[in-house]
């Protein structure tokens, strides 16, 4: 028995919920297969994104967070597959259910990089290292729009004097290598937003790079955010990202969503014991030492899943005889907040 | 750029020295010499023997004379086209080659031409299709090819020829071809003449480009570039060929090089059996025989293009590849 989140009882199918929605995921579930068994990546998740909106997904690795993105875009690898639940998406006037859609097919490629873009952990890797960054900003911006080969370097050299690049029409000739780390970050970023997308989704963008560069590239993506005002998904481990950029946070453990709500609710009123001691791992600036309290016991083997809340074998407020037995419900404990959690409710018949 | 290749056409001076002098050690080290052996093969035959000839020839080499001497006369006259006289075919060693370097050069060029007509399309197709029937069946075929002994090839595809044509000759040309001027229709014979040794010559080297282009296409295509151009819309044909594939591709192209003088070494025993007129079996027998001009002759020039073929590869690089492009 699974029970549904009260969002998607009685919605219609491929249209969105709500007409101030740019996104809306429900139900995702996205497995792996291989010779080992079945991975539950992404084991039903559900949430929402408004234009403009800024929204944090949190967790530790393994959690099913970049998987959630790659299977928005479609670009799972190849013994990836979304077996559950709709991506809906508004492209122009009409909704597109991206999970039912064919990856390599004409409207994803349409959407990839004009409505939905996605910037990479390493800037590094993320240019092709024999093409110049120009030839592949250009490129970008050909595929979608029907303009000639002198207007898309135009373009090309505007969005990288937006993302600060230095010396615009000199750096669009130049190989990612020799550029300086903080130049490829902002070059990566030029090259997603080529086609000033409406929704870009960032994948631990702070992650493989040094903390200048990280701070850098915060108040960059909050300055072009408020320059061309397109929708971002954060996707970090990074608690102190999230509570810098973001308007909404949802915190993702096994594949499901653990507590969502805004930034300033769950990060000041967690509820979910997850969240609790995620928080409380954060090393603080306080006079006086204070002791770190990491979580007891470490991840589960992603092929030997614990049964009912993913959580019960690390949670210090376990309860025997209903944690382990079925999937908490999600509970709205505030407005917008909502909490995955027996402690909140949904255990009446167990007990 | 220029600077580049001249100073790479500058550095091969002294390795082409170095190449001389060991080559020419090696030749030396067996006891005796050209003259003597020859000398004693006549006797043999019962032949009455010039004087003249033997002693203008021990003079001119400075036989006899300490080895630098000798070494020091070959490369004098080595520099100014004199390549020495074949003491085995009796013939000036510049005609010898002159007269076989075109057809080991014709059969090298056309099995080069097929090894990456056939290894690799077959490699990037293995790539794509990872552990397919398709992939496994390629992998075994490569396999085979990589282990089979050229000779053996040779012997197979000669006995099928004849089974099929009655025809046990190959050569590169018809008889009523073998004079004719060089045009279309020589080229046309040429052509269905060649293909067979070509690709026997050629077999190990697809074999091997098979594997080679497989392997750094795997490598590639996992690559985050390449899901950054997909996550950009970028058509799956595009992804494959402008990305990957041009990366996957430069240590083929860095083994263009010395892949021509090992298609000239592939030849020797194809060529034997064959009965083809290329220099492999000539370098055969002149070191067999001790014909010292002739073979030194031949590595030295098996060496120059080795020298080459590495500078045609390493320029063809810089081209394609601007990491290797700016740090030259």
């Amino acid at each position: 028995m699974t029970i549904e989140s009260p969002r998607e009882t009685g919605a219609a199918v491929a249209s969105l919920p709500s007409d101030d929605l740019l996104l809306s995921v429900r139900n995702l579930r996205t497995h792996f297969f291989s010779r080992e068994g079945v991975v539950k990546a992404v084991d039903g998740v559900t949430f929402d994104v408004k234009p403009g909106e800024i929204l944090g997904i949190a967790g530790e690795s393994g959690c099913g967070k970049s998987v959630t993105s790659q299977s928005i875009l479609r670009i799972l690898p190849k013994n990836g597959k979304i077996v559950d639940g709709q991506i809906l998406f508004r492209y122009g006037d009409q909704t597109v259910d991206l999970a039912a859609e064919d990856p390599d097919g004409r409207v994803m490629r349409d959407i990839r990089g004009q409505e939905i873009a996605m910037i990479f952990q390493e800037p590094m890797t993320a240019f092709s290292p024999v093409h110049t960054i120009g030839n592949q900003i250009i490129e970008t911006i050909r595929i979608h729009q029907q303009v000639t080969k002198e207007e898309a370097h135009d373009q090309a050299v505007e969005m990288l004097r937006r993302v600060g690049m230095p010396n615009p029409a000199r750096n669009i000739d130049e190989f990612t290598f020799n550029l300086s780390g903080g130049m490829r970050q902002r070059a990566m970023v030029a090259l997603s937003l080529a086609c000033q997308p409406k929704l870009l989704i960032a994948d631990e963008p702070t992650t493989a790079v040094d903390v200048t560069i990280q701070a850098q590239m915060l108040e960059l993506l909050r300055d072009i955010q408020a320059d061309l005002g397109m929708a971002i998904i954060m996707i970090t481990h990074d608690l102190g990202v999230i509570a810098e950029l973001t308007d909404r946070v949802m915190i993702m453990y096994l594949g499901k969503e653990v507590e969502a709500g805004t930034v300033e609710n769950v990060f000041h009123r967690p509820q979910h014991p997850y969240t609790r001691g995620l928080l409380s791992s954060i090393p603080k600036m306080e006079p006086g030492r204070v002791e770190i309290e990491p979580i007891e016991g470490s991840v589960p083997s992603p092929y030997a899943m614990p049964s009912g809340c993913k959580f019960h074998t690390r949670c210090t407020e376990f309860m025997a005889g209903v944690c382990e037995k079925r999937d908490p419900p999600l509970i709205e404990v505030a407005g917008g907040h909502e909490v995955s959690c027996f402690l909140y409710g949904g255990r009446e018949d167990l007990e | 750029m220029l600077i580049y290749i001249f100073r790479r056409l500058l550095v091969m001076i002294p390795v082409m020295i170095l190449i001389s002098v060991i080559g020419f050690i090696i030749i030396q080290a067996p006891p005796g010499d050209f003259v003597s052996s020859y000398i004693a093969g006549l006797e043999a035959q019962g032949d009455i023997i010039e004087p003249e000839l033997i002693d203008s020839l021990r003079a001119r080499y400075g036989l006899g004379e300490p080895v630098y001497v000798q070494y020091w006369k070959w490369v004098s006259n080595f520099v100014e086209g004199d390549l020495g006289y074949s003491m085995v075919y009796r013939e000036p060693v510049v005609d010898i080659i002159a007269q076989r370097l075109p057809s080991s050069f014709t059969i090298s060029l056309f099995s080069l031409v097929l090894v990456f007509a056939i290894g690799i399309p077959i490699g990037v197709f293995s790539a794509t299709k990872q552990y397919s029937l398709a992939d496994y069946t390629f992998t075994l075929v490569g396999f085979l090819g990589v282990a089979t002994p050229n000779f053996l090839l040779a012997l197979v595809g000669l006995w099928l020829l004849f089974v099929w044509t009655g025809n046990a000759s190959i050569g590169l040309y018809s008889p009523e071809m073998q004079n004719a001027p060089f045009g279309p229709a020589k080229f046309l014979d040429l052509l269905s003449h060649i293909w067979l040794p070509a690709l026997i010559v050629g077999t190990a080297g697809t074999a091997e480009l098979i594997r080679t282009m497989r392997a750094n296409l795997l490598d590639e295509l996992p690559k985050q570039y390449v899901t950054v151009a997909r996550a950009r819309g970028v058509k799956p044909t595009k992804l494959l060929y402008k990305y990957p594939l041009r990366i996957a591709i430069n240590p083929v192209i860095s083994t263009v090089g010395w892949l021509l003088p090992v298609l000239v070494e592939g030849e020797v025993l194809v060529s034997l059996v064959l009965g083809l007129p290329t220099i492999a079996p000539v370098l055969l027998r002149s070191l067999l025989q001790q014909d010292m001009f002739l073979a030194t002759s031949i590595i030295m020039i098996l060496g120059i293009l080795t020298l080459v073929g590495t500078l045609l590869s390493d320029i063809l690089l810089a081209i394609v590849d601007p990491r290797i492009r700016g740090s030259v």
